[in-house]
């Protein structure tokens, strides 16, 4: 970052140049040796269509909500016992015992369990909220096919999270639930009786299926979804986000289309459009 | 090889020539991601931090601030249920509410019939068509008055997984105490004798009419079968044993719950119950 000076630079201005350089170091470090920074700054600064509204946040909001879950999880395993044994002292399981620990003698534990358990249920509703703003707007159209793809299976990830979670606890209503819910599963064809007894860990639901159940909930499915939602936002930020399609103004849209529009007949769109013009540059043409 | 010219651009030409004006579009005259679409995101990311954090606070404060009592219900219920115990004798088998249409959906498909459809069936045909979806929904406009095939299909689905939902919310679990006094018009109906009263109390008690209903009572959970006149079908006694004790080996894939757990004498006493119950002729 050397400014080069006509005249001798005085003291405070090779002091200055030395701050900055010492400042930028790491930063300037890590993007010779990874490109990194680079690539953070091409993620925050890249267009996105002008007029994309409210309903476009619901995804972030997800995330968000994905995030607290993780969050929340991470600390609940430190106290979580996945042990449906018997507690000598007190007769009763154990994994229901530290639930109960975590919720009622913990510092702020009640606050964590909290957040995690209706965080579940508020991150399903979002990831509905999401897909049906995707469906309004018609963004699983070419080229986002495959963004819807990946979009359901976290759903269908984020619904088995769900399940695998419920079981934890280990008190009547999630043990009575999960009983069916397996045989259930048991009822597909071929693979049912298969996935059921795998589930299960033998053929009654035990101390076996609640391990089986916290390693599925803790560490395959939201591994699974993780690479999911990386997929999902590499995706959305190599094809960018749609604008809504009543938009007015929406990007893409035909230039027919475009000027069959008399409100915007010759006010929006610059004919031939600017070729290349620079992503900070003001919009043409008297819009807001 | 040289390309053939076309009369009309395909589909696929056009698709493609949409995304390259979207892009020329969005590079020309969007606005930079940072700070315009982060503060939007942002606000709501708080926003849903808020209400996730105002949720755990009302169930806390509701159901066990004060109390002190784990099995304490509040506003949004209680901090946990009994402990698991795979020897009840009653329990209500109930999932989180986001399953609830699922488990609706088992009321209307009834065992054995047509039951596959409901566990497994429809659910992979929904599955399957929202994953299809790019690929059965070609056209290129998005607009929703120019989709009314979509918007119409999607207003169905999100009404028919609402009254899923909703029923399945409200879907009431007799109580077994209210079944128990039922136990009297019981053995009027179906002609008891007396030899099989235990096994009906023991049927009213053990959770049993959670999914099956028997002259009348009980709920239909599950596609579960009536088991009014059960025993018209003179199945025998061991083989109503051996069912109780593993309703998969007599039903392969049967969704009820085994009761080994009650013990031989108890499953006999059901099993006897059971045989005796003729629906009444
Ligand atoms: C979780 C729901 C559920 C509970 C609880 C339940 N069942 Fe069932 N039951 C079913 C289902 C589903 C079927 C149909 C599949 C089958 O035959 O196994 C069934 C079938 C039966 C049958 C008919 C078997 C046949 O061959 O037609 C009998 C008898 C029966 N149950 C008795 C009982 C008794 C007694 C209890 C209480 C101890 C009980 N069930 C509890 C769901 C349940
Ligand atoms: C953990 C769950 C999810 C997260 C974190 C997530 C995140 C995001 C984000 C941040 C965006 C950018 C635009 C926006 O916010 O609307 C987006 C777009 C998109 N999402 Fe998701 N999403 C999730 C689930 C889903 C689901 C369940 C679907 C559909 C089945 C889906 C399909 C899409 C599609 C097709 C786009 C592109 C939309 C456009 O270009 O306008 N996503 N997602």
């Amino acid at each position: 970052m050397a400014t080069t000076y006509r005249r001798t630079p005085t003291k405070a201005e090779l002091r200055r140049q030395r701050m900055e350089e010492l400042i930028n170091f790491p930063l300037d470090w890590v993007e010779e040796r990874s490109g990194l920074v680079g690539g953070v700054r091409y993620f925050l600064f890249r267009n996105v269509p002008s007029d994309i509204n409210w309903m476009q946040t619901l995804g972030s909001a997800a995330l968000t909500a994905f995030l607290v879950q993780a969050i929340t999880g991470v600390i609940l395993a430190m106290y979580y016992d996945p042990s449906a044994s018997t507690d000598p002292h007190t007769g009763k399981p154990v994994a229901w015992e530290s639930i109960v620990n975590i919720t009622d003698h913990l510092t702020m534990g009640w606050l964590v369990r909290g957040m995690h358990k209706w965080g579940a249920s508020v991150f399903i509703i979002l990831m509905f909220l999401h897909m049906g703003r995707v469906f309004l707007f018609g963004a699983y159209k070419y080229p986002r096919e495959l963004n819807w793809i990946i979009g359901v299976l976290i759903l269908v990830m984020g619904m088995m999270e769900g399940f695998t979670g419920y079981l934890l606890p280990w008190d009547q209503t999630a043990y009575w639930a999960s009983v069916v819910g397996i045989n259930l599963n048991g009822t597909a064809p071929f693979l049912g009786p298969w996935l059921a007894q795998f589930l299960r860990g033998g053929q009654e639901i035990s101390g076996e299926t609640l391990t089986r159940f916290y390693s599925l909930h803790m560490l395959v499915i939201p591994g699974a979804i993780i690479a999911l939602i990386t997929l999902h936002l590499y995706l959305v930020i190599r094809l960018g986000v749609t604008s809504p399609p009543w938009s007015k103004d929406a990007a893409g849209m035909e230039p027919e289309e475009a000027e069959a529009d008399g409100r915007r007949a010759g006010l929006t769109r610059p004919v031939p459009r600017p070729a290349g013009a620079s992503a900070m540059q003001a919009e043409p043409g008297g819009r807001e | 090889m040289a390309a053939i010219p076309k009369e009309k651009p395909s589909r696929t030409d056009e698709a493609r020539a949409e995304f390259a004006r979207y892009k020329a579009d969005v590079k020309a005259r969007g606005k930079p991601f940072y700070p315009y679409a982060m503060f939007h995101d942002t606000i709501m990311s708080v926003f849903v931090v808020v209400v996730i954090v105002s949720l755990a606070v009302i169930w806390k404060w509701t159901a066990f601030g004060p109390h002190h009592d784990p099995l304490h219900k509040g506003l949004l219920g209680g901090e946990v249920a009994q402990p698991a115990d795979p020897g009840t004798t009653s329990f209500v088998p109930r999932p989180d509410w986001y399953f609830y249409f699922l488990f609706y959906l088992l009321r209307i498909f009834k065992w054995p019939e047509s039951v596959f459809l409901g566990t497994i069936g429809i659910p992979t045909i929904a599955l399957v068509l929202l994953i299809m979806l790019p690929f059965l929904d070609r056209r290129r406009v998005r607009r929703p008055s120019a989709r009314p095939v979509a918007m119409v299909a999607a207003v169905l689905t999100i009404i028919s997984m609402g009254v899923l939902t909703w029923k399945g919310a409200t879907a009431k679990e007799a109580l077994a105490s209210e079944i128990k006094q039922d136990i009297p018009n019981w053995v009027k109906a179906e002609h008891l004798p007396p030899g099989a009263l235990p096994g009906a109390r023991l049927f009213a008690s053990a959770g049993c009419t959670n999914c099956h209903t028997y002259n009348g009572a009980g709920g239909s959970q599950l596609g579960a079968p009536d088991l009014t006149a059960i025993g018209t079908r003179n199945l025998g006694v061991p083989t109503q044993i051996r069912h109780l004790q593993n309703p998969g080996s007599v039903t392969p894939g049967s969704p009820m719950p085994s009761f080994a757990s009650l013990g031989p004498q108890r499953l006999r006493q059901l099993a006897v119950f059971l045989e005796a119950s003729k629906g009444g002729k």
